[in-house]
């Protein structure tokens, strides 16, 4: 029953989220757009490129949507809606987000299209630079709760919501969650304009669906990721836990999209030298900060 | 219980194998790498099933990234990566042949000799598990994992340095 019940819940994220992106790039603001657009891949047809990697080819859409899916388990929307409560919970998220990486390089490999391999290497890239930025800042997280317990995370954020505590770890993650999701600035896999469309260039119908499905709900499910470990998860005044949720998650959604419409697109590899460079220093500094602050004040 | 656990057991360490063949009987780089990440893969979900939660995810975590990259190395260092050509890029057959078949056979003799004690009954509650795995890691083992890991970093800046070409000087 929660499994169905928080599956519906990131279906509509997902739409919402179609929305808001639609609202944000173009302007335009169509309720109904994101169903005309589903409507209109599923009736198309679904072409198959001449020589795929089959087996890559039909597994990238569905790994990135599963994995994305799997991080969402563990991520409590309020005390009792959660999945399942792993005892890794934290680095459990981490690790399901990993496949990301794999569904892209099998998405970019198996068309045998010059365009959408250059997008999936990109995102192996890309991957180098972010990876570190997601897992230290996870880690000061979870050494304030002591735990890896999701919901504990939250708990451990009564009174002071970890974005006050360690802002820097904020900062970081926030930046890594939109380069894993391959957000503008971030898209270089995507591209459009430049690799047409690069891992989804090769893409049609209903795999494309599939594929887009799956972008979403990994914008949806790392927005949750950051409101849970930043922002308090399920905790506020006045109104119940999920709304406090649902606020959360959506504004978070809406910023990194906001973020994205004003900065121009980053090349993997100034990325890769400003993450090693500045972001993994200032990591190490926030989990320091973090650890004198658990000792000093508990 | 037990006869579920058993099973995803076998059948977790019967698809690790057979992702393990796999490697080697594809012609494409991009396969064989993603092959030996299931086969990882499938031996952290045995880890699951043997209730050991923090290192199953930790295994299903770290090998995708791992194998990934050595998917972009044996692309760009192999004749044919894509294996469309069907390039013979094996060799010393007899040498594997006889270490792989060697290395089977120790395997198969220390895990039916060796004495492994009694069957643990009662075992810690996952969060305990990882509570208890810090302790150790950064205790009586500290000194271990401290070499191991700056041992590696040693191999990966030499490694590094061997690859990279000596700048040539630019004769005027």
């Amino acid at each position: 029953m929660t499994t169905l019940l928080v599956l519906l819940l990131l279906i509509a994220g997902a739409y919402f989220v179609a929305v808001l992106e639609a609202w944000i790039s173009n302007g335009r603001f169509r309720l109904a757009a994101p169903l005309y657009a589903t409507i209109a891949l599923l009736g198309r047809e679904s072409i198959v490129p001449r020589k795929p990697d089959r087996i890559f080819f039909e597994v990238g859409p569905v790994l990135l949507l599963l994995s994305a899916l799997l991080a969402a388990t563990v991520i409590p929307l309020t005390p009792d809606l959660i999945i399942t409560e792993l005892a890794t919970g934290a680095l459990f998220i981490n690790a399901a987000l990993v496949y990301v990486l794999v569904a892209l390089l099998m998405a970019g490999w198996g068309p045998d299209g010059a365009y959408a391999m250059i997008g999936g290497w990109r995102f192996l890239g890309q991957l180098i630079a972010y990876a570190m930025l997601i897992v230290m800042p996870i880690t000061a997280v979870a050494m304030r709760a002591e735990s890896l317990l999701s919901t504990q995370i939250v708990v451990s954020q009564l009174g002071l919501w970890n974005i006050i505590y360690q802002p820097l770890g904020f900062v970081l993650f926030f930046v890594a969650s939109m380069a894993l999701a391959f957000l503008p600035p971030f898209d270089m896999m995507i591209a459009k304009g430049e690799l047409a469309g690069g891992v989804e260039a090769e893409y049609t119908g209903a795999r494309l669906a599939v594929f887009r499905l799956g972008r979403l709900v990994l914008i949806i499910t790392l927005a949750s990721a950051t409101a849970i470990f930043y922002l308090g998860g399920w905790q506020g005044p006045w109104l119940p836990p999920w709304a406090w949720s649902a606020i959360k998650i959506l504004v978070v959604t809406a910023t990194m999209l906001l973020a994205g419409r004003y900065m121009p697109r980053i090349r993997e590899a100034h990325l890769l030298s400003w993450c090693w460079m500045l972001g993994i220093p200032l990591a190490l500094i926030n989990i320091l900060i973090v650890g004198i602050l658990v000792l000093e004040f508990p | 219980m037990m006869t579920a656990q058993m099973f995803f057991i076998a059948f977790f360490g019967l698809a690790a194998v057979w992702f393990g063949i796999v490697v080697f009987r594809t012609f494409s780089m991009v396969r064989s790498a993603l092959a030996l990440l299931f086969s990882q893969t499938a031996l952290g979900a045995m880890f699951l099933s043997m209730q050991a939660e923090f290192l199953g995810v930790l295994q299903i975590m770290m090998m995708a990234t791992e194998m990934s990259i050595m998917a972009i190395f044996m692309v760009m260092f192999m004749m044919d990566p894509g294996g469309l050509g069907e390039m013979e890029m094996t060799h010393q057959k007899r040498l594997s042949l006889v270490t792989g078949f060697v290395s089977f056979v120790a395997a198969v003799m220390i895990a039916v000799f060796v004495d492994w004690g009694p069957m643990a009954n009662t075992f810690p509650d996952a969060a305990q598990q990882t509570v208890d795995l810090g302790l150790e890691l950064l205790g009586r083992s500290m000194l271990i994992f401290e070499m191991a890991g700056i041992t590696i970093l040693t191999a990966m800046i030499a490694a590094t340095a061997v690859a990279i070409q000596p700048a040539k000087k630019v004769s005027q």
